[in-house]
């Protein structure tokens, strides 16, 4: 029962890292039908922006009051390269079927995995760590440091921050679909991109609103991942991304609700496997894709249901 | 109409195409005879470098390559074998085999090639040493600690697979059962998990530390494995977190150590983690952060800072203006480099080629002796070292410090 | 497709722009006669009288060059068809690169632009010349009718063979280069070449003289590929690069079927190759395998191929409920979860099979009927070393795989899979067994790549779980779109350039899948049809009936391939 709980603590915070990723994912699917690939990219550029924050800014410090200027270091680079990547690659792909853009999204994926690989200890004028080996995060104190116990139970620092992210994440999300105009707008879009149009709403700036959305919140997740980890690397987007969409699917894509619930229940199911399916952890991930074909297959509309129906 | 035009085309492609390659050749052959021939009129001899330059252990591979390097440097320096020049040719294996098994077949490939440093890996070795010993260009590996690479697959009956083969470290044979004994004997420990990553380097130092351990009398209370790619232990340390043990024992290597090290104790299990040579890395202590104090790792030979012979060493690599640092495996390198160019004094005296000196260098490594870096240098009949000298190490205030050196019997 | 049909008459200032163009090859012929630069390098670039490499390259386009700005006039008779305008003018674009990218390699090679001498700087005014004259004729009109234009049996068959050849000796030249700056400058000058003479629309009358006489085509491509071992006199490097261009060729292909013809999207498909791989590995002797029964290889190979084809149809079954790009995720699972059961089937985490990471090594040779594929064997007083023997494998499986192919794809199925990927409702309606399509594609592409799996394991002497990671999915895939999807052409293209550069390119390894990435991007964006466009569309568009029943009785798909 101990480790029943613990586990449910894991989970729960692995499962806040998809389901802040997962949005993304599914804001995006539901105004454009688009499979993001990359996203799982702009969230490891969330990290490395972060990390970049601090090593031009903070070098040194530990206190609290510098997360939120990484939080708003890893932001700017994810949105930053969310949006350029939506205009230079998928904007003009729009309306050429399916295929191609998913495929440019896999190859922005290489592109980005790549570029931060080979080049960001090249950045003239900084003393940057080589990203071609893992780099070690900050710590900042209060969000790191020795774990809570509670009982039975240690909860680490960072998955308490982690946590805390999501809900406040879900309830700023809340508010800016629901009572903001830009909110609305993109509610529109997703339901009937044409008669929005029609209605005066500016499509193209809805769908660059979608991805700095969901770039936002996966800046948040990799700044989490890194203190939880304390450590990043370059290819930390790849299956993170995968995982994600997985959430993403699971919760019924376009429905953002469906994504940060499919998370946790991915999160949960994924840690739980591990502790009692035979094999061990190094399966984790199957479970976890197997999850993913299972529902594809026999639920495509996800747990609460895709609020968008499937056009294609 | 048709067949009759068909051999006719079979007939004129073939002549044509024999004239259009032989051209072809022509001009190959003449751009290849300019490229040769320093100033000094000496021949060429290439030793190649087998290790990660790039990836997750390249700290551990540019420290070989620079120490190769500078043993090379040296021996031309002191004129060391008269009509040739020394080269070095490093290629990168990425710690995979396959890159690692092309990277043997282009040095094979290079007929100036006569000898190998490399690989850090010895599940790069299973594929790089078949293609050099193909090729009959000598290996002599730095940091190889798996046992079969030498006496083959069946423990029993030892037969040495690659008569190339030799290597200047000791195996997880020895590694691991020193582990077991500095854990159980020196420190007190009776109840360990064990942990590693499923490679061969991993899995055997796991497996002999076990039948070490087991035998001294000490409990191994958890046996768990990772994916390499993972980034999050949570899972794993839950699981051996509830089974109390007093220390944890990882085969692998230094990038899933030092988080695996940082998240154990996060998670509240404050026991050590203790590690093979893969671990003994200042990356390993970066990325484990400051809770790192107290795990400890073996590895091969004294310390480097410590051995008087080796402080020639470190001195002329510090001297020799490279970046990097020569890491865990500098000294082993710079032994198996120097092995490698006592056997080219031999070997090349009396050969045309550095092709033609390619066997006889394999026949000269068997005698060769010599007082290296990391003590004295020679080989068993299977291409072991002889020497069996380790060290334990211990995180003391963010650094790595020797607590216990012994020859293993 | 539009058929201009004005008269050809030449206006004054084309005229100009033929004459400045003739002007320019000429010089860049004259110019590989004269002395590049001061130092001996590139194979000795600095001597007179005596072109090499880089002035061979130049008089290559030069030649070209003269050829295309006298088909107006002096070779009207013989070379009257060709759209000389456009041709001159992609012609001198790339001449001009071409130049000044190997004053570029001069100056990084012998230390400065100083060491260019007058050869290089006379090239560099010829294709200045060429570029001039080209920009001047760029919008000539086209010859009329020129495109049906039909020579003699015997010139069509003799150009055929001789194209079989020149590529059979570019080849083989372009592996020999070990100067990474000759390599390109060599791969620049066919792709300069190729591209005027597409531009002057050459292959289109190539490719009505290969429809005519597609054995001769199919064949002549074959023996080109068959006698290339023997030009590399013993060379293991080379042959070595060439199999595995060619396993990743032979894997490209199946997976067309599923992503070219049947518009089914798969980013796992590399784990069916890894499939046959496996099972290749597991039942061939070797010591790290946990069975100790080995059939004979043909066994082997048919094993390795329907287990692959099962795997194909549990991953194609979900076809029946999911599309686009949801099906592009459940195969990108898929070949996660086959690499990871590959990765944990070691003993430690599951039944020992794979011997996990450290994967199945010292995998023995082939040895089918005698034949020891290890040793090298003497064939008419050439060496064939163990990778050419592989080669030469490789090659009769790939005619197998190519044969299926062209005949799948003319045959009622491959008609009804370009039906659904063209519209799957409609197809359905029309009566085309959608789903039992969709699984055979999965299942057909699937057998060929576990056949390929099987030889590349005993190729490889080692089969790991990470050589069957997503980014070599992705790598098949590029090679698809790259190449052109439904061609085997485009496919063979795309393999060569995907698996060749990076092994010839060392100082592009580093960069290798930035620019990769890069080149997906690019693709899609720009020609997403691919190099070699699939003409089945082209051919639905052309309306000359008579033209078209010509070219479909002749199966389209393998005179495109191999053109």
């Amino acid at each position: 029962m101990d480790q029943f709980l613990q586990q449910l603590v894991n989970g729960l915070t692995i499962g806040s890292l998809y389901a802040l990723i997962a949005v993304g994912y599914t804001v995006v699917y539901g105004i454009v039908q688009l499979i993001n690939f990359a996203h799982g990219e702009i969230f490891m550029i969330g990290a490395f922006g972060a990390l970049s924050t601090y090593l031009i800014l903070f070098q040194g410090q530990t206190s609290l009051w510098v997360l939120p200027f990484l939080v708003l270091g890893a932001m700017a680079a994810s949105v930053g390269v969310a949006v350029l990547t939506e205009r230079v690659a998928y904007r003009p792909l729009r309306g050429a079927g399916r295929l191609a853009p998913l495929i440019t999204a896999i190859g922005i994926s290489v592109f980005l995995q790549e570029f931060v690989r080979l080049f960001y200890d090249k950045v003239p004028g900084l003393d940057f760590p080589s990203a071609k080996q893992k780099i070690p995060f900050p710590q900042i104190e209060v969000v790191t440091g020795p774990a809570i116990e509670l009982g039975p139970v240690t909860i680490q620092r960072a998955a308490v921050f982690t946590i805390g992210c999501l809900i406040m994440c879900g309830a700023a999300l809340w508010w800016f679909i629901n009572r903001t105009r830009t909110g609305r707008g993109m509610q529109a879009v997703s339901q009937d991109p044409d008669t929005a149009k029609l209605m005066g709403i500016n499509v193209d700036r809805v769908i660059v609103v979608a991805f700095a959305v969901g770039a936002a919140l996966a800046a948040i997740a990799g700044v989490a991942q890194g203190l939880l980890n304390t450590n990043i690397n370059f290819k930390m987007g790849f299956i993170a991304g995968l995982k994600a969409f997985t959430a993403a699917v699971l919760g019924g894509i376009g429905n953002v609700w469906g994504a940060i619930l499919g998370g946790l229940v991915l999160g949960v199911l994924e840690t739980l496997a591990v502790q009692f399916l035979p094999g061990g952890s190094p399966w984790k991930d199957v479970w976890a894709f197997a999850l993913l074909i299972l529902v594809l297959v026999f639920r495509p509309q996800g747990l609460l249901g895709a609020k968008v129906v499937d056009r294609a | 109409m048709h067949k009759r035009s068909v051999i006719s085309a079979g007939a004129l492609l073939l002549a044509t195409s024999m004239t259009l390659t032989a051209c072809g050749t022509r001009g190959g052959d003449s751009g290849g005879g300019s490229e040769g021939g320093g100033d000094s009129g000496d021949k060429v001899a290439k030793i190649g470098v087998i290790a990660p330059l790039s990836g997750d252990l390249s700290a551990l591979g540019k420290g070989i390559e620079n120490s190769v390097d500078l043993a090379i440097k040296q021996a031309n320096e002191e004129g060391g074998i008269e009509g040739w020049t020394l080269e070095i040719a490093p290629e990168d294996d990425q710690a995979n085999p396959d890159v690692g098994k092309n990277a043997a077949s282009k040095l094979a490939g290079d007929k100036d090639v006569v000898g190998v440093v490399g690989t850090l890996n010895s599940s790069v070795a299973g594929t790089v040493a078949p293609v050099l010993d193909t090729a009959k260009i000598v290996q002599v590996s730095p940091a190889n600690t798996g046992v079969s690479l030498t006496k083959g697959e069946d423990a029993e009956n030892p037969s040495r697979p690659y008569a190339n083969y030799f290597r200047t470290c000791t195996t997880d044979a020895v590694q691991g059962p020193f582990a077991a004994r500095y854990l159980y004997e020196e420190a007190g420990i009776k109840k360990v998990a064990t942990i590693h990553d499923k490679k061969a380097y991993g899995q055997g130092l796991v497996e002999s530390f076990t039948e070490e351990f087991e035998k001294l009398g000490g409990e191994i209370v958890a046996a768990e494995t990772i994916n390499p790619d993972d980034d999050k232990y949570d899972a794993v340390v839950t699981s051996v977190k509830a089974k109390k043990p007093d220390a944890v024992y990882y085969g692998g290597e230094y990038p899933q150590a030092g988080p695996l090290s940082q998240q154990m104790k996060a998670q509240g299990l404050k026991v050590p983690l203790m590690g093979g040579d893969g671990i003994f890395s200042p990356e390993f202590i970066k990325l484990a952060g400051k809770t790192s104090n107290g795990d400890l790792a073996t590895s091969i030979g004294a310390p480097t800072e410590k051995l008087e012979s080796a402080q020639a060493f470190v001195d002329a690599y510090e001297g020799g203006g490279y970046s990097d640092d020569y890491e865990a495996y500098g000294a082993q390198s710079y032994d198996a480099a120097n092995a490698i160019i006592e056997a080219l004094k031999v070997s090349l005296k009396d050969a045309e080629t550095a092709e033609d000196a390619r066997q006889a260098t394999i026949d000269a490594m068997a005698d060769v002796t010599f007082d290296g870096a990391t003590g004295k240098v020679a080989f068993d009949e299977f291409g072991d070292t002889t020497t069996r000298v380790l060290t334990a190490y211990e995180v003391k205030d963010g650094e790595w410090t020797d607590v216990n050196t012994e020859e293993f019997k | 497709m539009s058929t201009i049909t004005s008269s050809s008459t030449t206006t004054g200032r084309e005229r100009l722009g033929l004459r400045l163009a003739l002007a320019g090859g000429a010089l860049l012929l004259v110019s590989g006669l004269l002395s590049w630069s001061f130092e001996p390098i590139f194979g000795d670039i600095s001597i007179r009288l005596w072109p090499v490499s880089l002035q061979v390259f130049a008089m290559l386009i030069g030649l070209t060059a003269v050829a295309l700005a006298l088909s107006p006039t002096v070779l009207r008779r013989a070379l009257g068809w060709v759209h000389a305008g456009p041709g001159l003018w992609a012609l001198g674009i790339g001449a001009t690169a071409y130049t000044a990218l190997s004053l570029a390699a001069i100056a990084v090679e012998a230390g400065g632009l100083i060491n260019a001498n007058e050869g290089a700087w006379i090239a560099l005014v010829g294709a200045l010349l060429l570029l001039g004259g080209g920009w001047m004729v760029r919008d000539r009109p086209r010859a009329p009718e020129a495109f049906s234009a039909q020579g003699p049996a015997t010139v069509e068959i003799v150009t055929i063979v001789a194209i079989c050849a020149l590529a059979l000796a570019a080849a083989a030249y372009a592996l020999g280069r070990d100067d990474a700056w000759v390599f390109v400058l060599f791969l620049l000058t066919l792709g300069v070449i190729g591209t005027a003479l597409a531009r002057a629309e050459v292959f289109e009358w190539l490719g009505g003289a290969a429809g005519r006489h597609q054995h001769v085509l199919t064949l002549g491509a074959f023996a080109a590929a068959f006698l290339f071992p023997f030009t590399q006199d013993g060379s293991e490097i080379n042959m070595s690069i060439a199999t595995l261009v060619l396993i990743f060729a032979a894997t490209a292909i199946g997976l067309n079927i599923v992503v070219g013809l049947a518009g089914l999207l798969d980013l796992g498909y590399i784990a069916f190759l890894g499939a046959g791989a496996y099972v290749g590995a597991i039942f061939s002797g070797s010591v790290s395998s946990s069975i100790g029964w080995t059939p004979p290889f043909l066994v082997t190979a048919l094993m390795g191929g329907l287990f692959a084809a099962l795997l194909g149809l549990i991953v194609g079954s979900p076809t029946l409920r999911v599309s686009g790009d949801y099906l592009a995720i459940v195969t990108l699972a898929f070949g996660e979860i086959f690499r990871l059961a590959m990765f944990n089937l070691d003993g430690n985490n599951g039944p020992d099979l794979t011997n996990g990471p450290n994967g199945i090594t010292a995998i023995p040779n082939l040895s089918i009927l005698g034949f020891d594929f290890g040793e090298s064997h003497t064939i008419a007083g050439v060496e064939l070393s163990r990778a050419a023997n592989y080669y030469l494998f490789m090659l009769f499986i790939t005619a197998l795989i190519v044969l299926i192919f062209a005949r799948l794809n003319n045959s009622r199925i491959g008609r009804g899979w370009v039906a659904i990927r063209e519209d799957e409702r409609a197809a359905e309606a029309m009566g085309v067994n959608v789903f039992g399509l969709k699984l055979l594609a999965f299942a057909g592409g699937a057998f060929l790549a576990g056949v390929a799996g099987t030889v590349k394991a005993h190729y490889d002497t080692s089969v790991t779980p990470d050589q069957y990671q997503f980014l070599e999915s992705a790598f098949l895939l590029a090679a698809v779109v790259l190449g052109g999807m439904g061609t085997i052409a485009g496919v063979i293209l795309g393999a060569v350039v995907l698996k060749l550069m990076p092994e010839k390119l060392r100082f592009f390894s580093e960069y290798r899948l930035l620019l990769f990435g890069l080149l997906l991007v690019i693709m899609m964006r720009f020609r997403p049809e691919g190099l070699v466009a699939n003409k089945r569309r082209q051919l639905e568009l052309h309306d000359d009936d008579q033209d078209r029943a010509a070219q479909t009785d002749r199966s389209p798909q393998t005179k495109e391939a191999l053109q």
